[in-house]
């Protein structure tokens, strides 16, 4: 199914366009869980270390 | 951290054992501190302790989880948390086929917003090889979208309204 890239880049052959594309959808996948409220268990455990760095 | 927890669930394809995950790094990271430099990438040296840890987990399970990337992929793909878009779900969908190496290349670089040299360095290998994951992992998904057949780039005018196959 590998066809010939249209766009002749250096750097994959993939058209800037297309490259933007798919970068832009990457990013959603991942923002969308990066952008997720931390989980309460987590939040607390950063404190407890934090306050047991205390020595 | 929010970072750090969405490339676990790359990683493990699992909310739960994402946050396992982020639990022990944080673990290790703290007890580790004295090996931090300090001026150094706080943020890859997390990445990099949650990378290590993912795979040598992985190794000690893969009699348990033997078809992990499968399982965990299917997870990921299929998670409620849906836009609705059928953008965003047949591209999650895609991204969980690529293989590992590559997909974690495209999304340090892509998406967690590291360079080339950050990266080589989480993954414990050369600059050149990132490169190459990146740029294949970027092909293959064109691939599977069926989008290097359609004339995305060779149309002069904009044409990203051209959704998935």
């Amino acid at each position: 199914m590998s066809g010939t890239p249209s766009g002749t880049e250096p750097d994959g052959g993939l058209s800037p366009t297309l490259q933007a594309h798919i970068g832009r959808h990457v990013r959603a996948v991942f923002d969308e869980v990066a952008r997720e409220p931390i989980p309460e268990h987590l939040l607390r455990l950063l404190k407890d270390l934090e306050r047991s760095g205390d020595k | 951290m929010g970072s750090l927890r969405a490339f676990a669930v790359s990683l493990c394809g699992d909310k739960e054992r994402a946050d396992d995950l982020v639990q022990e790094t944080l673990f290790k990271a703290w007890n580790h501190l004295d090996s931090f430099k300090e001026g150094t990438n706080l943020k890859a040296w997390l990445f990099t302790i949650l990378r290590n840890t993912y795979f040598s987990e992985r190794r000690k399970r893969r009699r348990e989880v033997e078809d992990a990337d499968g399982t965990y992929a299917g997870r990921l793909a299929t998670h409620p948390e849906q836009h609705g878009h059928m953008d965003m779900q047949d591209f999650r969908a895609v991204l969980v086929r690529l293989p590992d190496d590559q997909r974690e290349a495209l999304i340090l670089v892509g998406a967690a917003g590291f360079s080339y040299e950050e990266a080589a360095e989480i993954c414990g290998c050369a600059v050149g090889t990132i490169k190459s994951r990146v740029n294949r992992a970027r092909n293959r998904l064109a691939d599977m979208l069926g989008l290097a057949n359609v004339d995305i780039g060779a149309d002069t005018s904009d044409t990203l309204g051209i959704k998935s196959a």
